[in-house]
């Protein structure tokens, strides 16, 4: 097994025939062998070192899906550098929120330079001038000439790359993860491909690499192997799913991830004329994970490009998430997706039994090699099969910690188990997933911090100040998880208020409110009344214990004593005492 | 796929650009409803993230233009993303047949 990635890279450099292919939106390629990508990366990674970055120093990187991006991430690799991937500029929204995220991941990761592409570097100003980099922000083509030279020695222990896990912009985690670590997983992942000497597995990718699912996912996965990896950008996908699909057909690709949106995308918008000649029969896995897996949509994946060649077993649900460098479970390869249904009433109290008509749930399988699953409850201990709780894993690829952040760290770990903050349950020796108690909202792959929806409302008139909860779940029949936020009515102020502040009125605002400040659509708003949501008892808002009552019909609000409370409640009773007479009276009078 | 149009050397008025985003919009927003240039693209149209992202590659495609970041951000209405593109057309017819779409 290869140990770090550089090692991995200079070995592909010999294969004949395998290489990165980048798409355009016109469905151009590039093609890069890994030999020509080896030499580029060796030449940024000497041209590095010349600008004065030092061994395990990071270098954040802001490029789109190019082979720029790939020269500057195997860069760092030779220099010994650690690469910090991050968000390119969001296309049309606000500016602000990216410049604010930018500057604070930045500091956070302690980032030493920027690289970033051209047409990004020139608004990446405000946030490089509020974090200050060492050696600011340049471009590939403005690092210092240098000779070259040998790659600087890397070896397992050091670290490989940092990403962010979920919410980036209240309180970003940088995930620190070794070469180890990175190497494990790729390894993990290798061994589940089907090994058979018929098939060159070969691969097309349209996530975004500043996350572990494209990064290490696909390009560290493809370099290792060494296989070949087709690449569209991100925004191709999302304004042309089609692309994913032909470009699958094209390459005749047998491996591709995509969260579970992806499936739903393409079901909804690729028409018959955009797929003609497309053959999906050489896909034979297409892993499904990043967010909870809807049964409906893989139904109806199937039912639609199944007459493109799609094969139904090619459907494969995982489960894993950043601090464990990707995957930890998946599905078996050569089945369809499993789905069971169990009893509500009883996952409500925790534990799992088969109903028919009970919740649809997919399984994400078993854990990969190397790996191993834990059900905990509250107070840490292993739970049996069929018993929902925390669920815990332990690999050969789990981070080394959120770097500088000793707190976090210790927090995430339990006697060496991580806490995924995922809860679920093991049932005949397979993961299902029924929530999670961490606080992050999951919105179409892509983690978002509650407090991001929960701020932007809190100016909005009629809203109790302070007093929002944003959720997310995925309801039983939906194709995703929605976004739900709970806003507390403001206590009316004068006679004006109650008028001034009607229902419909705050729906629409926070609905505005949300899609300016996070750019996200808001699938369920409820205003309820001043009180109504669950706090601890140091005041801080319960998310979870919101959406568990909400779902449970008992998100109801406080019981106020007040004087004209305690008036109405003797009014009732005089009242009441004056029917009893008047009917006693009656059933009197009837003797009479 | 065939939606862009093919070689644009002549500019185009700024009332056949706003026509064609009203028809990017019908076509792969799903959007029904009238559009005129005062109208905010997030709190008007309603666009998240993942809209406001393909009304970009939608609007590259069809005109053969490429934004830049630094012109994004000061797009916030119809308006400013018609004006913005005819800019770039303009560009373009000047530079007659150089073709600046990457």
């Amino acid at each position: 097994m290869k140990q770090t990635l550089p090692e991995a890279l200079l070995a592909a450099a010999r294969s004949p025939t395998a290489g990165l292919r980048f798409l355009d939106r016109h469905e151009q390629a590039t093609w890069l062998p890994y030999r020509e990508v080896a030499a580029r990366a060796l030449a940024v990674g000497a041209r590095l070192v010349a600008a004065g970055v030092a061994p395990g120093e990071r270098v954040a990187l802001v490029f789109s899906t190019s082979p720029e991006f790939i020269d500057a991430f195997f860069g760092c690799q030779f220099a010994g550098a650690v690469p910090v991937p991050l968000y390119p500029p969001v296309r049309l929204g606000r500016l602000e929120e990216y410049h604010a995220q930018t500057a604070r991941l930045l500091a956070v990761s302690g980032a030493v330079l920027v690289l970033a592409e051209s047409r990004v570097r020139r608004i990446l100003g405000q946030a490089v001038a509020a974090a200050a980099p060492r050696l600011g922000c340049l471009t590939l083509g403005e690092l210092p000439a240098s000779e070259g030279g040998e790659p600087l020695a890397v070896v397992a222990s050091d670290l490989a790359l940092v990403q962010f896990s979920s919410g980036t912009t209240v309180d970003p985690k940088p995930v620190a993860l070794s070469q180890r670590a990175v190497m494990a997983q790729v390894a993990a992942l290798d061994s589940f491909w089907p090994q058979s000497s018929g098939i060159e597995q070969s691969g097309v990718t349209w996530l975004p690499l500043y996350h572990d699912m494209g990064l290490i996912g696909c390009v560290c996965a493809a370099v290792t192997h060494p296989g070949t990896l087709t690449l569209i950008g991100p925004e191709l996908f999302v304004a042309r799913p089609a692309l994913w699909l032909r470009a699958l057909s094209k390459y005749r690709a047998t491996i591709s991830v995509a969260p579970n949106f992806a499936y739903g995308l393409c079901t909804a918008k690729v028409r018959d004329e955009e797929l003609a000649g497309v053959d999906l029969s050489a896909w034979r896995v297409a892993l499904n994970g990043a967010e909870a897996v809807a049964p409906s949509v893989l139904r109806a994946f199937c039912e639609r490009f199944g007459s493109w060649g799609f094969r139904r077993e090619a459907l494969t649900p995982v489960y894993g998430l950043s601090e464990a460098a990707l995957a930890v479970t998946f599905s078996r390869l050569s089945e369809p997706f499993t789905a069971r249904s169990f009893e509500r009433s009883r996952l409500g109290e925790g534990i799992a039994r088969e109903e028919a008509a009970g919740r649809e749930l997919v399984s994400v399988g078993r854990p990969l090699p190397g790996f191993a699953l834990r059900i905990a409850n509250a107070q840490g201990n292993p739970l049996p099969e069929g018993r929902v709780g925390d669920v815990l894993v332990q690999g050969p690829s789990l981070m080394d910690g959120y770097l500088g952040q000793p707190e976090a760290t210790a927090a995430a770990f339990h006697d060496g188990w991580l806490d995924t903050g995922d809860r679920g349950f093991v049932f005949e020796g397979e993961l299902f997933l029924t929530g999670r108690r961490k606080d992050v909202l999951i919105l179409r792959g892509r983690n978002h911090a509650p407090e991001e929806v929960e701020h932007a409302v809190q100016d909005v008139a009629g809203v109790r100040a302070g007093c929002a909860v944003a959720v997310s779940y995925l309801p039983e029949g939906a194709s995703g998880e929605h976004l739900v936020l709970f806003v507390e009515r403001a206590r009316p102020i004068g006679p004006a208020g109650e008028a001034r502040f009607d229902e419909a009125g705050i729906t629409e605002a926070c609905e505005r409110a949300v899609l300016r400040a996070a750019n996200l659509v808001v699938d369920e708003l409820h205003v309820v009344a001043p009180g109504t949501l669950p706090r601890t008892s140091s005041g801080k808002l319960r998310r979870g214990e919101t959406l568990r009552r909400h779902l449970a019909g008992e998100l109801l609000p406080p019981v106020p004593v007040t004087a004209m409370r305690l008036a109405g409640a003797m009014l009732r009773s005089r009242l009441a005492l004056r029917r009893a007479r008047r009917t006693a009276r009656k059933s009197g009078g009837s003797h009479e | 796929m065939g939606a862009g149009v093919d070689a644009v050397k002549v500019v185009l008025s700024e009332q056949e650009i706003l026509a064609g985003v009203a028809e990017v919009a019908r076509q792969h927003l799903d959007y029904t409803g009238a559009i005129e240039p005062g109208m905010r693209l997030i709190e008007d149209l309603r666009l998240d993230s993942l809209r406001l992202l393909t009304l970009a590659v939608e609007v590259e495609n069809r005109f053969r233009v490429r934004l830049d970041p630094e012109e994004e951000a000061a797009i916030e209405t119809v308006g400013d993303l018609v004006r913005t593109v005819a800019g770039k057309l303009a560009l373009k017819s000047e530079r007659s047949e150089e073709d600046l779409d990457p």
